[in-house]
């Protein structure tokens, strides 16, 4: 309970926020439809009112967006086109596919470039420049040349997914594995060990902590490839397309639902590897 | 099929010469030259192979023709170049960071903000960001400051984690030292726990160099005036002018690298005593 | 054993002569009434029939049709004249097939309030436009006016792909298609005489919309021209039976969108504009219609779409046989 208020307080601060900056910004376009009406000049009270609910508001109120979110979940069969659920799936299965090979390719990099000069030198420039690329302008590229050798739906996503999430991990896991003292570093040398012993016993174990923040931080941006990867496709389906297409008939509601949804899987994943984290570190005896 | 052997043995070459020289322990402005024959190698395969295989310039364009479109159309490039990255994306980058700066020692003074901002705070750091660009724009206006707007928003929260996390990586045996001097909150902050944090921040600020470019452009693609890197690129591919993509996209790459390159520089100064910026065999 | 293993072979290769020939199609933009024609053809099996199995991925804002075109990924596309006539100028030698439409549907949209009465009010206003592409028709028009883009005379906005610039008054004009964007603007409560609309049609710079290119050295193959005529008999046969059906087009179209996004009053509404368009069109390209695309397109004062007369961007061998 005592970790629950402070929570609560700020949301409905920010619910109250919401509210207030949902009037003023829908206001004008209340204002303009009732002077295309003609007639009185509305009261504010009435603005206020008309604000709350418009069909295609600048900025949708939290009650218009949960019902939305309600209504595309839980309303719908899973099975519907309409529902978020279907497309959250199309979305998710993208994100954990990219997320493992991204995951595994930083690793397999960060190994490879604490381990071996040449890479050190080479590689990690290269992959700083390869995140510089926006990856919006050559994600409809990737899909193209993959639509040309025949391979089409989850996998050139996945591979946009793995392309954002390779970075972080590799950042993460080059600073980890270097994460120990030269004393530590020196008491392996004294135990004889090889550096295939040193990267097990010591480099590895080292580097969780900065292994997990890395995670976290890449399976959120591995969900950004997902759904970057689903806008060029055509908007076929999954969340990305639902925003798309949410822009396109300009149905914010629509937007900020698919919105929230994202951000819900989002959460949730990070949530889990979280949980994962405090696990691992605790039977590690690194965290108390 | 002789441009591939020619690729393929070039890359032979080339690694094994790469080999050699990281062995011979380069010091300074010479060990640039690893990355640059690496890089030559990824250029020179890929001319190779789109030759060789005579892939359509209007699916992916040699780095020869990349190059030359690159040279010819200089000024637009700038002009592009001056809109996304020192209007867009720099300021949404410095407000952006300091702003997560801010947040994350004023969530640190008070346990209230901390229990009740954080895990709200993780929940906005894991929204897909790119998501929310046509709902800035829409409100931001067409011109740089959307842009900014979003580039804000994507840089906060990885700074905003990073930070917090540093910020608790001392261990309680440092700050029990701290409290037997008799430090104040402040003294611990800024003598203790903020050097402590810096490679955690460092962290945050390199992702964010990064993250800081991709926003500005992404925020193109729902609307821009007719200049910026995102325009442009979006322009082009309607007109197959791959190669000027390209172009646009090289001066992406060099643009961030380069950004990076400056913070990376700094954390070395500023963090200095970690292990992992030691100058010595690892 | 190896005669068995030869029957087998021979057995494989016979059925798959007498199995569905493949076909992908590339569409312009999102699954909407506007390609209602393939669709209907695809569900009611007039592409089965023909003995095509014919595969439909929909297009997108950052999807251009030519590139993916040029990449193998389509047999054919959906697309406007002006960016096909630019592409075979890059070189890239797209040829028109068939034509189902007959008229433009691009307009460029304007809120009374903000002053726009006439083409010349457009001085020092600014004009939201898409790009991709599609920008050609635009900058034909403006060139004809004799009005400078590059923010002297008109501010060029590239819009998103919605009509938000519009109603959020962030530019005086943007462009819509009469199927599409412009019952957006009225969906959001904007009343038609608050609007002030130019039809490309009405203005003299109207240039040939949805049409069906292939690459010309695939045309060369006679197997991958009997394709074709079937392909476009059938497409054919789908537009005329979308035009006499419209409500029962708007629903197939619902049923083959897979975002869920689509509402079957706006699909409705827009087959029923759609309908407009392709009228008057059996699928063979008008000459004059082709010429005047090109004139438009080469009269762009300093700047032309088109620098000179192409050749050969079009066919009637197709449409010839398609259409006995």
């Amino acid at each position: 309970m005592r970790r629950l208020v402070p929570i609560l307080t700020v949301l409905l601060v920010i619910v109250v926020i919401w509210y207030v900056a949902a009037a003023r910004m829908n206001a004008a376009w209340s204002y303009d439809q009732a002077a295309r009406a003609g007639g009185a000049v509305p009261t504010v009270a009435q603005i206020v009112a008309l604000s709350m609910n418009q069909e295609r508001p600048v900025l949708p109120t939290p009650h218009q967006v949960a019902q939305e979110l309600y209504k595309s979940t839980f309303g719908l069969k899973v099975t519907s086109k309409k529902s978020l659920i279907y497309h959250g799936w199309i979305t998710l299965s993208a994100t954990l596919l990219g997320f493992a090979m991204g995951t595994g390719l930083g690793m397999i990099l960060a190994v490879g470039i604490v381990h071996n000069r040449a890479m050190d030198a080479s590689v990690m420039p290269w992959a700083i420049a390869s995140q510089t690329i926006p990856i919006l302008a050559i994600a409809p590229m990737i899909i193209v040349v993959m639509n040309a050798l025949g391979i089409q739906g989850l996998i050139p996503k996945a591979i946009i997914s793995a392309f954002l999430s390779f970075f972080p991990v590799l950042v993460g896991m080059v600073k980890g594995l270097r994460a120990p003292e030269r004393g530590d570093l020196d008491l392996m040398a004294t135990y004889f060990a090889s550096s295939s012993q040193i990267l097990w016993k010591l480099r590895l174990p080292a580097s969780m902590p900065y292994l997990f923040t890395s995670l976290k931080v890449g399976i959120a941006a591995s969900l950004v490839g997902a759904i970057v990867g689903e806008l060029p496709t055509g908007a076929v389906a999954g969340l990305g397309a639902r925003l798309l297409s949410g822009s396109y008939y300009g149905q914010t509601v629509q937007i900020w639902a698919a919105l929230f949804a994202a951000a819900l899987m989002a959460a949730g994943l990070v949530a889990a590897i979280g949980w994962i984290e405090v696990r691992t570190l605790r039977r590690m005896g690194m965290v108390r | 099929m002789i441009w591939i052997l020619f690729a393929v043995g070039f890359w032979a070459a080339a690694w094994s010469v790469n080999l050699a020289l990281a062995r011979m322990n380069l010091r300074g402005a010479a060990r640039l030259i690893i990355p640059a024959i690496f890089g030559m190698t990824l250029l020179v395969i890929w001319e190779g192979f789109v030759r060789g295989l005579n892939v359509s310039p209007v699916i992916l364009p040699p780095p020869s023709a990349i190059a030359l479109r690159f040279g010819a159309e200089m000024p637009t490039l700038w002009a592009d170049f001056s809109q996304t990255f020192l209007k867009g994306a720099l300021r949404g980058y410095a407000i952006g960071c300091a702003a997560a700066f801010v947040t994350a020692i004023a969530i640190d003074r008070s346990p209230f903000l901390k229990a009740g901002l954080l895990p709200i705070g993780n929940f906005i750091s894991a929204l897909p960001i790119v998501g929310i660009a046509p709902i800035l724009v829409m409100w931001f206006g067409f011109d740089w400051q959307s842009k900014s707007a979003v580039v804000v928003v994507m840089v906060f929260f990885p700074v905003l984690v990073n930070t917090i996390a540093g910020l608790s990586a001392t261990v309680p045996m440092q700050r029990d030292l701290m409290a037997t001097y008799g430090a104040s909150y402040a003294q611990t902050l800024v003598k203790l726990r903020l050097p402590a944090a810096m490679p955690f921040i460092f962290n945050g600020l390199k992702i964010a160099t990064t993250l800081a470019l991709i926003g500005a452009i992404v925020a193109e693609f729902f609307g821009s005036p007719t200049v910026g890197m995102g325009f442009r690129i979006t322009a082009e591919v309607g007109r197959l002018g791959l190669d000027m993509v390209w172009a646009e996209i090289a001066v992406a790459a060099l643009a961030g690298s380069g950004f990076y390159a400056v913070i990376a520089l700094i954390e070395k100064r500023v963090t200095f005593w970690h292990p992992s910026q030691r100058n010595e065999p690892t | 054993m190896k005669k068995l293993l030869t029957a087998a072979l021979f057995g494989v290769f016979a059925t798959s002569a007498h199995a569905a020939d493949d076909v992908t199609l590339q569409l312009k933009w999102v699954t909407q009434a506007q390609f209602a024609g393939y669709y209907v053809a695809a569900a009611k099996g007039f592409y089965e029939a023909e003995g095509l199995n014919v595969t439909i991925l929909p297009g997108g804002p950052d999807v251009a049709p030519t590139q993916v075109l040029a990449g193998g990924g389509a047999d054919v596309v959906v697309d406007w004249m002006p960016s096909a006539l630019a592409a075979r100028e890059k070189g890239l030698a797209l040829v028109n097939i068939a034509q189902p439409f007959k008229s433009s549907g691009m307009m460029l949209t304007c809120l009374k309030e903000s002053g726009v009465a006439t083409p010349a009010d457009f001085k020092g206003k600014t004009l939201g436009v898409w790009f991709g592409g599609n920008e050609y028709p635009f900058l034909n028009w403006m060139n004809k006016l004799g009005l400078k883009t590059d923010g002297t005379d008109v501010t060029v906005l590239k819009q998103g792909f919605n009509v938000d610039p519009l109603l959020q008054k962030q530019a005086a004009c943007v462009s819509t298609m009469t199927y599409n964007e412009y019952w957006q603007v009225i969906d959001a409560g904007v009343k038609p005489e608050d609007l002030v609309t130019f039809k490309y049609t009405d203005e003299g710079v109207a240039t040939l919309e949805d049409g069906l290119y292939v690459m010309e050295d695939k045309l060369a193959d006679p197997a991958f021209e009997d394709k074709m005529v079937r392909f476009v008999r059938a497409s054919m046969k789908g537009w005329k039976y979308a035009e006499a059906n419209v409500d029962e087009s708007a629903q197939i179209v619902i049923d083959n969108d897979a975002t869920g996004a689509q509402t079957i009053e706006h699909q409705t509404r827009m087959m029923g504009e759609i309908a407009k368009l392709t009228a008057g069109s059996n699928g063979a390209l008008d000459e004059a219609d082709y010429k005047s695309t090109v004139a438009a397109l080469m009269s762009g004062g300093s700047d032309p779409v088109i620098t000179k007369e192409p050749t050969g961007a079009w066919t009637h061998a197709i449409t010839d046989k398609a259409l006995q």
